[in-house]
């Protein structure tokens, strides 16, 4: 684990502040999962560019499981452990698309001021 | 119960598709939930790195690392999980009250026969509660606007056996003995004032205090001031302290009014101040206040009994010290004044109580009735609910099998209970205000604070508290029974339930209470009813067809010699007579029924002129027309003429009582009565007997009475009688002699306006007013109760037919004839109907007594009242079960049996 790795760490997860919301989100659209699997799909998509830390991503969840954007249920885990798996909701898969939408608008604008000479 | 709708049915589970909201029951607590969650985190991430190659070791130090700081984490998530349960529990607690009141609001729709005979009967006991509680409320509880009401007394000269008015030389007297009353004792005494200023001339009913009287009362002006001591004098006097009612009626509120100078009996007057509108105590008290200013001359006299006097006593001074010293000057005054004082006594009477009088009394009877109709009301909507209860024990076994708990059932059941009850209150609310403003419309006028009465939100509160209460547990027993039952019991049943029918204990104990309170209120009802026919029928000694009355009063002011008053009289008396119509006039200080009628202790001759000699006698002072005017035969001797003048012989008619007690077993004519004046003039030859009259009203049996000529009125008398009657009688409309009788009035003096203008026939019903008004309400009470409880008895054996109709068809397939079926109803039916009026015929024999002051040549265990009672009832009774009853004999077995 490198320094410059570390500080990568932290830029993204300042600069995810509220777009977290969105990677889990996205990272349901596929199915339920639990906590970790979440983290770690996010962590593989991003080619280890993101991490996830649990002081981030739980409060998250449960944040997001009070809004009724996410539901979650006990079940039991591929290696036969219980876990709480969450599930994307019908309101979660409309706030996704919102999110979306809003974070592509936000990036094109960025990416035209960086681009522009 | 209908068709099952599962979709419709709150609480069943889904099976398969587990919503959110049912899960909230199943999660374990938040601190379990975080520490799995974020170990089972913290082990797949440890595993994660084995799998890649490092070291157990290393993996679970470098796992730590990524986790943070985990007890933070921990933290944060147990105050967010815990946060995040609630909001889904209440989420899901008004998710499912949407559901239940939904599923209430089909519930009542689909029954609007059921749903409109609950709501009506409970509107009914509330509104009826709700608007008497707030009469009796303004009238009895309100506090008195006055400050520290419970220490202000009435004080006295006792007179058969209460505290009356005071002689103003016993007033004095007392005032200044006794110190143990703040601000000292106030005296007053009614007057009429003739007020003549730019608008029309008008006489009001005002009176003359001391200048303490207010301070007494314990009340302050809004504009202005009271009177000084200094204004409580001869000569200084003229000064008036206006009512609210007065100040705003006829000088627009306005308060440029202090200062200016008010036109009164002919005289003028400064108006020093306006009273609070609080002060008002009744829609006919006093409307203005002049100082009442005793002369030397009446500071003395001890024997003219006209004063009204109050104190206020110190703090922590009793009603008994008091007496005490009361009884001491009593002594006192005994011994100083032998003549006029001789069995002189003093007592004292909380002014509250005497003001309400027995308002109290009356309007707690009709409270305790309302009480009862309300209860019947109750009694009806848990009949009702416990029968469609049971009806409904297989819709709640449906729901059971589908998988909602009891406590689901519980609360959908509630929430019907609760919607009914708070529509009802809504409906309740509507009909009191309409109930509160026919009472106070009907009521007889002087009904102390009536006017001030309001719907009274505790009243209703416990109303809807009481209705809420008995459609809560009654619509919950049977729900809960049934909730408990093996659902697959309840649905083989085909929802009959074995819970249903009048075995039934609870809902026959229901029928027999409801019966047995309506029997309760009509026999008060019946009782009130036969004593307004036995008063209808009296025989009040006069005739009271085609006689008109009117009062006059002659201002002290303008009429200060006693031979100006007389002249004015006697050609009032003739002008009257004048009028084209009029058969016969006359001048009385009293006719019957009404205000006036002062009363003398005479002393037949051969007795000693000592106390326990005296007869108490009411005076009327008249003109020779009165007993032709107001159709009073004179038994015996001779009736008074013009050969009865102020100086000749002093003459009396007694009446047919008074002759009795007078002289038993004499011939009264000749002989002689002292009263009323000393010297020779008290002596009094009698001339003739009148007949007795009813003079206090039909209820009141006749006292003894006495007359004398209008020419020998003792000079005193006008110091405490201004205002006399005028009556005519004519063989037409007496009402068209209003106007010729004013004018007749006006030609004679155009200053003195005639006021209190009604016929006889009008005073002799308002006399009742208040007697026929409570026989109204009772009435009316009486029958709602009979009514509710008629619906009672039909609903539930409608009901018990409805659910028996297979048993029935079966009975008449094995052969039972239609006559023996309506028999059994029938019989099922008037059991709890017979048992309730037994019941309620002993409550009543118990509880009647409490109507015996209200009731007259009635008593209160009237045996035709309860026959009649219980003939009504239970013939209402039976045709309300005959209806189901014949239903049922009407089934046709192979359709009954078909059915199911």
């Amino acid at each position: 684990m490198s320094d410059s790795r570390q500080s990568m760490t932290n830029t993204s997860s300042e600069l995810l502040h509220g777009t977290l919301d969105t990677l889990v989100l996205k990272t349901l659209t596929a199915g339920r999962r639990h906590g970790y699997a979440i983290a770690a799909a996010i962590e593989h998509t991003t080619e280890g560019v993101v991490e996830i830390e649990e002081g981030s991503l739980y409060p998250a969840l449960y944040r997001m499981e009070r809004k009724g954007w996410v539901e979650a249920e006990w079940g039991v885990s591929e290696l036969g452990r219980r876990a709480k798996f969450y599930r994307l909701t019908p309101k979660g898969r409309r706030q996704l698309a919102a999110q979306s939408a809003e974070w592509a608008r936000f990036a094109a604008a960025i990416s035209r001021v960086l681009v522009n000479p | 119960m209908g068709p099952v709708r599962g979709r419709h049915l709150p609480g069943a589970r889904e099976p398969i598709a587990v919503s959110p909201f049912n899960r909230v029951f199943w999660r374990p607590p938040v601190a379990d939930e975080v520490d799995d969650e974020l170990s089972f985190h913290l082990e797949m991430r440890v595993r994660d790195l084995v799998e890649r190659g490092m070291d157990p070791v290393a993996a679970r130090r470098e796992a730590q690392r990524r986790a943070g700081d985990v007890e933070r984490t921990r933290v944060t998530l147990r105050g967010l999980g815990t946060g995040r349960n609630r909001h889904m529990e209440r989420t899901q607690y008004f998710g499912e009250l949407r559901q239940d009141l939904a599923f209430t609001a089909r519930q009542l729709f689909k029954n609007p026969g059921f749903t409109a005979v609950a709501l009506l009967t409970l509107a009914l006991g509330i509104g009826a509660t709700t608007a008497i509680f707030s009469a009796v409320y303004a009238v009895v509880l309100q506090p008195f606007p006055l400050r520290e009401p419970s220490r202000l007394m009435l004080v006295g000269e006792v007179w058969e056996g209460t505290p009356q008015v005071m002689s103003v030389g016993n007033y004095v007297d007392v005032n200044a003995a006794i110190p143990d009353f703040e601000q000292g004792l106030s005296a007053l005494n009614y007057a009429s004032y003739n007020l003549a200023d730019e608008t029309a001339p008008e006489r009001v009913v005002g009176a003359r205090v001391t200048a303490n009287y207010f301070d007494v009362m314990g009340v302050r002006p809004i504009l202005g001031r009271t009177f000084t001591a200094d204004e409580d004098r001869p000569g200084s006097d003229r000064v008036v302290v206006l009512s609210h009612r007065l100040w705003t009626r006829r000088f627009g509120a306005s308060a440029a009014i202090v200062g200016r100078e008010l036109r009164m009996n002919g005289a003028g007057y400064q108006i020093a101040g306006v009273m609070p509108a609080s002060f008002d105590l009744t829609s006919d008290s006093e409307e203005l206040w002049t100082p009442i200013a005793f002369t030397p001359a009446q500071r003395a006299e001890h024997d003219e009994h006209y004063l009204t006097v109050n104190g206020r006593l110190k703090p922590n001074v009793s009603r008994r010290q008091v007496q005490s010293q009361l009884d001491a000057v009593a002594l006192r005054l005994r011994h100083d004044f032998p003549k006029d004082d001789e069995t002189i006594s003093f007592g004292t009477v909380p002014f509250v109580e005497r003001f309400v009088g027995d308002y109290r009394q009356r309007l707690l009877t009709l409270l305790a009735a309302v009480g009862l109709v309300l209860l019947i009301a109750c009694g009806n909507v848990a009949n009702l609910l416990l029968a469609r209860g049971a009806a409904r024990a297989r819709e709640i076994a449906v729901r059971t099998a589908l998988g909602a708990g009891q406590g689901r059932i519980v609360r959908q059941l509630l929430t019907e209970s609760l919607v009914l009850a708070l529509c009802a209150a809504a409906a309740g609310l509507v009909l009191a205000r309409g109930f509160l403003a026919a009472v106070i419309a009907w009521s007889p006028n002087d009904v102390p604070r009536l006017d001030q009465a309001r719907i009274d939100p505790i009243a209703l509160a416990f109303a809807v508290g009481i209705a809420l209460v008995s459609s809560v547990i009654c619509g919950l027993a049977p729900a809960l029974r049934a909730s408990r039952r093996d659902p697959q019991t309840a649905l083989r049943d085909g929802g009959r339930g074995s819970t249903g029918g009048l075995r039934d204990r609870l809902r026959g104990a229901l029928i027999v209470a409801e019966v047995a309170l309506s029997l309760l209120l009509l026999v008060g009802a019946g009782l009130l009813i036969r004593s307004a026919i036995a008063l209808q029928r009296t025989d009040t000694g006069f005739e009271p067809h085609g006689v008109l009355s009117a009062r006059v009063t002659l201002p002290a002011t303008s009429y200060t010699e006693p031979a100006r008053i007389q002249e004015t009289l006697r050609r009032i008396d003739e002008a009257a007579a004048g009028i084209p119509g009029v058969s016969s006039a006359a001048i009385t200080s009293f006719a019957a029924m009404g205000s006036g009628g002062g009363t003398n202790g005479l002393v037949p001759e051969g007795r000693a002129p000592v106390a326990a000699n005296f007869i108490n006698s009411t005076l009327r002072v008249i003109t020779p027309g009165f007993f032709a005017t107001l159709g009073v035969p004179i038994v015996k001797g001779r009736n008074f003429n013009d050969g009865d003048r102020a100086n000749g012989q002093r003459v009396m008619i007694v009446s047919a009582r008074l002759a009795a007690v007078a002289f038993p077993g004499q011939d009264p004519i000749g002989k002689r009565i002292n009263c009323c004046e000393p010297g020779p003039a008290g002596q009094k030859v009698i001339v003739g007997v009148a007949g007795d009259i009813r003079s206090r009203g039909p209820a009141v049996a006749p006292r003894p009475e006495f007359y004398l000529p209008l020419p020998q009125t003792p000079a005193v008398a006008w110091n405490w009688f201004r205002t006399l009657y005028v009556v005519v009688r004519t063989t037409g409309d007496p009402a068209a002699l209003v106007k010729p009788l004013n004018a007749a009035v006006t030609r004679v003096d155009r200053d003195l306006p005639l006021f209190d203008v009604r016929t006889m026939d009008q005073r002799l019903a308002s006399s009742l007013a208040t007697a026929r008004f409570n026989t109204l309400l009772l009435t009316l009470l009486g029958a709602i109760g009979l009514a509710l409880a008629a619906t009672g008895i039909y609903g539930v054996i409608a009901y018990f037919v409805s659910q028996r109709t297979q048993e029935i068809g079966v009975r008449i397939a094995l052969g039972a004839t239609r006559g023996s079926v309506v028999r059994l109803i029938l019989g099922q039916a008037l059991r709890p109907v017979v048992i309730g009026a037994a019941v309620g015929v002993a409550a009543s024999l118990a509880a009647s007594r409490v109507l015996s002051s209200q009731l007259f040549d009635v008593s209160p265990t009237d045996p035709l009242t309860i026959a009649a009672v219980l003939a009504t009832l239970v013939g209402v009774a039976s045709v309300a079960s005959a209806v189901p009853a014949r239903r049922a004999a009407a089934i046709d077995p192979t359709r009954a049996l078909q059915a199911e």
